[in-house]
């Protein structure tokens, strides 16, 4: 592509260089070959900041992938990242801290009666690394011509008065503490473009601008919940014993546990990855009403259920990390008046759409296709721009996505609405069901405590050193409370300031009697903090790019 | 108008090490499963060079970068063209590969050439700047040698710029302080020991870097002379795993236990422990004076000693006497006995190896002295102590370098230090460093006596000048060694020669060197790792006058002010508590410092001391002459207590000789807590207060 006059000017800038923005990159080069694509990262490398359980079915990717690099099954990272395919897909439910019991039969009914519950299993999927793939990814779109420019953090999106978008705008660098510029302060550069994909991941920074700009609206409040996800390295007979292609969700203790115990959306998830290492993780509705709870304490106490133990004790965890997920599934997708996901020349993929089947918990399969779809909604739009938004939207409505969202439609709001112990059986009768009036997660808080609260408070130092995150010390910082009365006034008299125990990172602190951001650096870019302040009152920015966590093989 | 060239590296990245770097067999770390990344010194190069550009105002000025490395090395060439470069130059050629910094200097030199005449139409207004060392070699070596090569001023450890009367002045850190100097002729070499506003990438310069080929030049193409293994002067006869450090590494999890610890340390009389005791004597003996002529104790691997234990059985058993060795048939004979063990052709090596009786390397056994103003640097009597050992192993002298003005009485200190023959170079010119006279003198002198080693010390003095009087002689240099020991490697011809061993990937790991294709062998080691000899004023010894004609113009720098440490630090003291960036502002480094000292110093009736991070210098929260570590000062209290302090591994190196080390720091993953005794995870805010207050309990 030599002869670019203006380099900050690009045909089709792609916000977020994860699984959803990169197969739309791939896809868009093997539409139109000669057409630029840029994609921006505000992670130091790709994949640094993506982090999944993750159970990936493969069948839209794989043809991509077929597509774009004939032969890539047989490069040595694809044999990595693909060497757990799972044959052993068990659903269980623990009703107490050393009992469990298999549920997959039941399940597997489900599925015979074709009931939404029977989604729940699925053969043929592989446990993957979302960072190792996503690297993969970057690796073939660069291949095809794409430039990958990571370390870019954007943090605004710049309409024109028509609607159409003509440019996302970068982050300043080189701010200190304070604000002021320092010696080597760059501005943020406006990066113009004629389409604008935005794949940023659940809860995105320039999508929710972007949302509110272009006027989009969401029939019902996104819903989020917490991964917390841990690498272990376990020995050999362990490992073996568990099998390289085995995938456990576990359902029930420590976040429900039937009439008496705490009743929390979620549920743990034991995968194996390669060579000796299994991965432990733990979802967790931020709809919680504990005050004093961290996901991080249910994934202590599940590592120590006796099932969990077995497999993992006296190994090392190797890499941690946490991650949200938008659960609010298809009434949560952001749409404009006229129904689309996105508006003109600027259309939401992924996670920042909200793409996620909560039935079969999983939402990788359907990030990387819609980041397909939109590479397809472009290129049959070059010529007319302002029609993006309307085609992807058609191509997503008869695409395998919109089939499975439908089907998942009310799950989540169910549960949400009736709590787990009913909530979840009734979930089966699905589209039957009355459209539940949703609350966002923040107000669910109670004063409550968590019952079974462990003892010991969970390492977060050792489980943030484990994420590698690092930012530039000395620049303002990415993470503010909006009015510091409503802390000390409202929300510790009354809840006891609960960022502090549910950032996973231990961002927030009591500095000098205030409640604040005291380690900014420690962030691992999850946005938990704004999505649960019992008073919405924290908001999250970009920070310089680069900064973050450094996932490897999550 | 200015131009300038910036030297930039691609290193593993040693910030970033996880379990599966180790090799599980050997315990060595893969250099290849470390992602690569640029040497963070070489951004701060790059920005100081982006800084001079600015403060001298001229906008056309063009900044090439260059490097040398593997294809992949574009990288880092692409992330300085998205940060201000105008153009970059990869060296890269298969023949290039495996150099030390000898071959690297050298094509290197050329491709400056090369660059001036390429890109800056022959004009020879330009500097060429360097960060001070690279995270993996660790050597502050080749932009000396460049400079060495060029016949250019070097400024070495350059922390700030100014640019006034149309010529640059620049501050840099020497021993115990600061100095401003100015380079006397253009071109100069600046090696650059901190800039703290590294450059940001811009998206557009980042999409033209991607855009644009890069300028790839061979060895051939700069016409380089020195290049490869072939040219290297120093070869690396192998890598381990660092020893196991001493200290506990235990978590303190409350002010109160360490609290405890502390009155703990202070009672129990645990003296400095790893470095020092690493380089005790090793008894070599050369094999002329070995009681057998079949004893071969004191090979350089354990393997060959086990080999050449073997082979002397096998020669008792058949009788065989030295004589008779080199007969065609007897060699037969015992490789009919020994086949099991050896290769015929390692055998006929074996066999000519124990032959040989007589040390590879002939003369004295030598140190650079450093002195300023009369004063001694106490590494110089510590090296003189190792000298000792190894010239009477070697059975030889030792000598001293000694350079500088009005000289008098330092012969007579060296002398009772240990050391045999003074060589004095007593030159107006020398009365104040400079690397180019100075490197002038000494390799003047190192040609004339040609002594078998030459040590010098690792100090920001010694480091500028052993690489440029190394290259200068044309021999290979090891730098900041922590173990000299004498060896025979007799397989490969070699007896009685000097075993170098270095830390190198930040600590990493540890190489074991040898000089080759040198008349001497060179190499520096780090202040305080070597114990100096109680002063004996009974010894004697001849003092040579050596002339080397200076003039004026050999001088490379205006030195402007000097500013050195007053005698207010005391770092002798049985306590020092110190302090880093961690602490986040000078007024917190000031009250926590202080209220900790005082409570230490009535606790225990002992004097403290406070001390700093380098990086806490540079932030202005004390004076230099506070910083201890590699560049600052080496202590050895019986306690040290570092706070918010991550643990460089120059810090460490500096403290390791300390009786007990406390740590404080709120990253749980500071390296600092993998080599004290006790740490805490904390904000050293919160921990001092309630740390004073449990002290007092106790």
């Amino acid at each position: 592509m030599s002869g670019i006059v203006d380099y900050n000017k690009v045909s089709v800038l792609i916000v977020g260089g994860g699984s959803a923005g990169l197969a739309a990159a791939i896809q868009l080069k093997l539409k139109k070959h000669d057409l630029d694509v840029c994609v921006i990262e505000k992670g130091g490398s790709l994949g640094s900041h993506n982090l999944s359980g993750a159970v990936l079915e493969t069948q839209s990717l794989f043809t991509l992938l077929n597509a774009a690099s004939p032969g890539w099954q047989n490069t040595d990272q694809a044999k990595e990242i693909f060497a757990n395919k799972i044959d052993r897909n068990e659903i269980l439910f623990f009703p107490g801290r050393k009992t469990s019991l298999n549920i997959s039969p039941l399940i597997g009914l489900a599925k015979i009666f074709r009931l939404n519950f029977g989604q729940m299993i699925h053969k043929d999927d592989y446990s993957v690394s979302i960072s190792k793939l996503t690297a993969f990814l970057g690796k073939i779109a660069v291949s095809l011509g794409v430039e990958i420019l990571t370390g870019f953090a954007a943090n605004d999106i710049i309409l024109d008065d028509a609607g159409q978008t003509v440019g996302v705008k970068l982050v300043d660098q080189g701010l200190d503490k304070q604000g002021n510029r320092q010696p080597n302060f760059l501005a943020g550069e406006i990066i113009h473009t004629g389409f604008v994909i935005l794949a940023e991941g659940c809860d995105g920074l320039v999508t929710e601008k972007f949302i509110e700009k272009a006027g989009l609206h969401r029939q019902r409040p996104q819903l989020f919940s917490l991964g917390v996800k841990e690498l272990i390295k376990v020995n050999s007979d362990q490992y073996k014993r568990f099998t390289a292609g085995r995938a456990i969700h576990a359902m029930g203790y420590p976040l429900w546990t039937p009439v008496v115990g705490p009743a929390m959306f979620g549920g743990g998830t034991i995968f194996a990855a390669d060579n000796d290492h299994l991965t432990i993780g733990m979802i967790v509705g931020l709809d919680f009403k504990y005050r004093d709870f961290n996901p991080q304490d249910a994934l202590a106490l599940f590592k120590q259920h006796s099932f969990v133990k077995q497999f993992i004790e006296g190994g090392t965890v190797v890499e941690a990390g946490a991650k949200m997920i938008p659960e609010g599934g298809l009434c949560s997708i952001p749409r404009d008046a006229g129904g689309y996901i996105g508006k003109a020349n600027c259309i939401i993929a992924g996670d920042s759409a909200g793409f996620v089947n909560m039935l079969k918990v999983k939402g990788l399969h359907n990030a990387i296709d819609s980041g397909i779809q939109a590479a397809k909604a472009i290129h049959e739009s070059l010529s007319y721009p302002r029609q993006t938004a309307a085609r992807y939207t058609t191509l997503i409505n008869c695409s395998n996505i919109a089939k499975e969202m439908e089907s998942a439609r009310n799950f989540r709001q169910t549960v949400a609405r009736l709590g787990p112990l009913f909530g979840m059986p009734l979930s089966v009768l699905g589209g039957l069901l009355p459209k539940f009036k949703i609350e966002e997660d923040y107000k669910a808080l109670r004063a409550a405590a968590y019952r079974l609260k462990p003892a010991a408070s969970f390492d977060k130092n050792a489980f943030t050193a484990l994420a590698s995150t690092s930012h530039r010390e000395d620049q303002p910082s990415h993470l503010t409370i909006i009015n510091r009365n409503t802390c000390s006034q409202k929300c510790t008299p009354e809840f006891n300031s609960p960022c502090i125990t549910f950032c996973p990172a231990g961002v927030y602190d009591t500095v000098a009697g205030q409640v604040k951001p005291a380690n900014p650096s420690n962030c691992l870019h999850c946005k938990t903090c704004q999505r649960k302040c019992p008073f919405d009152n924290i908001r999250w920015t970009a920070p310089e790019g680069t900064g973050g966590p450094k996932y490897k093989r999550l | 108008m200015s131009n300038y060239i910036v030297l930039v590296k691609q290193v593993p990245d040693v910030s970033q090490i996880t379990g599966n770097a180790f090799d599980p067999e050997t315990g060595n770390l893969i250099r290849s499963r470390l992602a690569s990344v640029i040497n963070q010194l070489d951004t701060h190069a790059l920005a100081f060079a982006g800084f001079m550009k600015k403060i001298s105002g001229d906008d056309n000025a063009k900044i090439i970068v260059l490097s040398m490395g593997p294809p992949q090395a574009q990288e880092v060439l692409r992330y300085c063209l998205a940060r201000g470069a105008d153009n970059a130059v990869l060296l890269t050629d298969k023949a290039l590969g495996g150099a030390d910094t000898f071959a690297t200097a050298n094509p290197l030199a050329c491709a400056v050439k090369k660059i001036v005449k390429d890109f800056f139409n022959g004009s020879n207004d330009y500097f060429l700047i360097a960060g001070m060392q690279s995270v993996d070699g660790d050597t502050a070596q080749v932009p000396p040698q460049v400079a060495e090569e060029l016949s250019l001023p070097c400024i070495a450890y350059a922390t700030d710029a100014r640019f006034a009367e149309g010529g640059f002045e620049f501050t840099r850190i020497i021993s115990g302080g600061n100095q401003a100097v100015a380079p006397a002729t253009t071109p100069a070499v600046i090696t650059v020991a901190k800039y703290d506003y590294p450059l940001f990438a811009s998206f557009s310069a980042a999409r033209r870097a991607g855009n644009t080929p890069l300028a790839q030049w061979t060895g051939e193409d700069v016409k380089a002379v020195h290049v490869g293994v072939k040219g290297s002067k120093t070869r690396v006869i192998r890598v381990f795993p660092p020893p196991k450090t001493s200290r506990k590494c235990l978590n303190a999890p409350y002010a109160k236990s360490l609290a405890r610890f502390i009155v703990d340390s202070l009672k129990s009389d645990s003296g400095g422990t790893t470095q020092a005791a690493a380089s005790a004597d090793s008894g070599y003996l050369l094999p002329g004076k070995r009681k057998s002529w079949l004893d071969r104790s004191f090979e350089g691997s354990d393997a060959e000693i086990r080999d050449y234990k073997i082979l002397a059985d096998k020669l008792q058993m058949l009788g065989i006497g030295k004589e008779a060795i080199v007969d065609e048939y007897t060699k037969k004979q015992i490789l009919d006995v020994a086949s099991e063990h050896f290769h015929k052709n390692a055998l006929d090596d074996m066999l000519n190896g124990l032959q040989l009786t007589e040390p590879t390397y002939k003369g004295e056994v030598w140190v650079v002295a450093e002195q300023h103003n009369g004063i001694i640097h106490p590494s110089t009597f510590e090296l003189i102590a190792k000298a000792r050992s190894l010239a009477d192993s070697l059975e030889t002298n030792v000598g001293v370098a000694l350079a500088g003005f009005n000289l008098g009485g330092l012969s007579q200190e060296l002398i009772a230090a240990g050391a045999d023959n003074i060589y004095a170079i007593d030159d107006k010119i020398l009365a104040e460093f400079d690397p180019a006279p100075y490197r002038k003198a000494i390799a003047d002198c190192i040609n004339k006596y040609r002594p078998q080693i030459v040590l010098f010390a690792a100090t920001p003095q010694g480091r500028s000048l052993a690489p440029m009087v190394s290259y200068r002689v044309g021999c290979g240099l090891t730098a900041d060694c922590t173990g000299l020991e004498i060896r025979d490697s007799s397989r490969k011809g070699q007896i009685g020669v000097l075993f170098q061993t270095r830390p190198a990937l930040g600590g990493n790991v540890f190489a074991t060197i040898c000089t080759k294709d040198s008349f001497s062998q060179m190499a520096s080691a780090r202040p305080g790792v070597f114990k100096r000899l109680p002063p004996d004023n009974s010894r004697t010894g001849k003092i040579i006058q050596h002339k080397v004609k200076l003039s004026p113009n050999d001088k490379s720098l205006h030195i402007l002010k000097t500013e050195l440490a007053t005698g207010s630090v005391h770092f002798n003291a049985d306590i020092i508590v110190s302090g880093g960036r961690g602490l986040q502002s000078r007024q917190n480094f000031d009250s926590l410092l202080k209220s900790l000292s005082i409570a230490l110093s009535g606790k225990f009736s002992t004097p403290v001391e406070i001390g700093a991070s380098r990086a806490a210098v540079e932030q202005g929260y004390i004076k230099r002459a506070h910083q201890v570590g590699q560049t600052g000062t080496s202590i050895s209290p019986k306690l040290y207590i570092a706070l918010g302090i991550s643990g460089a591994i120059q810090h460490l190196i500096g403290v390791a000789n300390a009786g007990a080390i406390i740590a404080v720091n709120s990253d749980a993953n500071a390296p600092i807590f993998k080599s004290c005794d006790y740490y805490l995870v904390g904000n050293a805010e919160n921990v001092i207060p309630e740390l004073i207050d449990e002290l007092g309990k106790l």
